[in-house]
């Protein structure tokens, strides 16, 4: 019985491409699948992300929650092919008279299994959303920053600087005249004004040399634009935009009062 | 049929717990597969922050079937089941489970299986959240 069963299984294979949608949670469906090669993740949807439950790679099922769960044959999680993938596809139609039939302990078992891996999957979903609100809340009331926002200092840093998306061969020149964390305020010739756009939101990639020697590199977008006391110049106030880690901690040491 | 009728063919023995007990741990080789009779029963995990408790299990579920239907992974973490409460729970006659699962067809099989496989993982990551999710709001206090 064992070979013979599984040589009356219609296999289809089918290919996929990395990025493609293999089975879409809420959807009907019982086909199981099989990876032959390359890699799915295991998805459900939480608002308009993905969570992520797990990876699975060569020789690992997947779909078989739908055939084995009682509440059955709707999918209850999303698989995406995160690498391409070429999978076995087969109907459990063949399964469902001795799924049926199955000693009624076993069913209980496996039902009980099912439950068990649907309570695990939605506390992952719920601590991964929690998690993401908790650093999206940090981001946004985190104090620090706040506090940080009056203190500027008064420096005199020559700097480059290029419109954001353009090759770091383009080369602007300035000086940094004082700085925070979160903002900048920049002196520049008029004449830089000719060649590219700085109008209030224009955003721009500045790079400085700390006094320390070690060189930052910002985002950081126009707020306000005035002249300066010095004829031909003007005066760029600027909010940061963009602060790698590292670059936020060398910043941070200069800044301190 | 009913539940409680089932339980009576496959119960080979009764076993009581007080609160905090260890019954089993689960995912180490073993034979025994528990029903809980009466109570609950938490799922608990050794990680390096500590045990945490992932989830609990009330009347009528089932436990130690992963070891006994499942490939034991080297390097998974062991569950352990402990009793959360007093705890009443049956002792199921793994042989006989056994001999039922072995008579299913090598496909049936393989997918309860990936079913189990999947619970592991799906364990094993909840764990990592709930120590993640512990630590942060420990660090807050």
């Amino acid at each position: 019985m064992t070979s013979t069963h599984e040589n009356v299984f219609p296999v289809i294979t089918l290919k996929y491409r990395k990025g493609d949608l293999i089975i879409k949670e809420g959807d009907y469906g019982i086909s199981i699948y099989k990876i032959i090669r390359g890699k799915v993740s295991i998805l459900q949807e939480s608002g308009d992300k993905e969570i992520a439950l797990a990876t699975l790679g060569p020789g690992e099922i997947f779909g078989e929650i739908a055939f084995l769960n009682k509440a059955g044959e709707i999918r209850s999680v999303s698989v995406r092919a995160i690498e391409n993938a070429v999978l076995e596809v087969w109907h459990p139609s063949m399964l469902s008279k001795e799924y049926k039939e199955m000693p009624p302990m076993l069913k209980y078992v496996t039902d009980q299994i099912s439950a068990r891996l649907l309570r695990m999957n939605k506390l992952i979903v719920q601590l991964t959303t929690q998690e993401q609100k908790r650093r999206k809340a940090m981001e946004r009331h985190d104090p620090w920053p706040s506090q940080r926002r009056y203190y500027r200092k008064e420096v005199d840093l020559e700097c480059y600087y290029r419109p954001v998306g353009l090759s770091p061969k383009v080369r602007l020149t300035g000086r940094i005249r004082d700085m925070s964390l979160s903002g900048l305020g920049m002196e520049i010739v008029a004449k830089n004004t000719t060649s590219f756009s700085h109008m209030d939101g224009d955003t721009f990639v500045v790079n400085t040399v700390l006094p320390n020697g070690k060189s930052v590199e910002l985002a950081a977008k126009i707020m306000t634009l005035t002249k300066s006391e010095t004829p031909g110049k003007l005066l760029l106030g600027m909010s940061v935009t963009e602060l790698s880690a590292g670059a936020k901690k060398l910043l941070g040491f200069f800044l301190m009062p | 049929m009913d539940i409680n009728q089932l339980v009576q063919i496959y119960l080979s023995n009764e076993e009581t717990y007080e609160s905090g007990e260890i019954i089993i741990e689960e995912g180490t080789k073993g034979n025994w597969v528990h029903i809980i009779l009466e109570g609950q029963a938490k799922v608990t995990t050794q990680t390096d922050a500590g045990i945490v408790t992932i989830d609990k299990l009330k009347k009528g579920a089932i436990f130690g079937e992963m070891a006994l239907l499942g490939k034991v992974q080297a390097g998974r973490s062991a569950y352990v089941i402990a009793a959360d409460g007093a705890i009443r729970v049956g002792v199921l006659d793994f042989r006989q489970l056994l001999r039922d699962y072995e008579s299913l067809s090598p496909p049936l099989r393989s997918l309860i299986t990936a079913l189990i496989m999947r619970l592991e993982e799906s364990n094993e990551k909840a764990a990592t959240l709930v120590v993640a999710a512990n630590q942060k709001s420990s660090a807050k206090v």
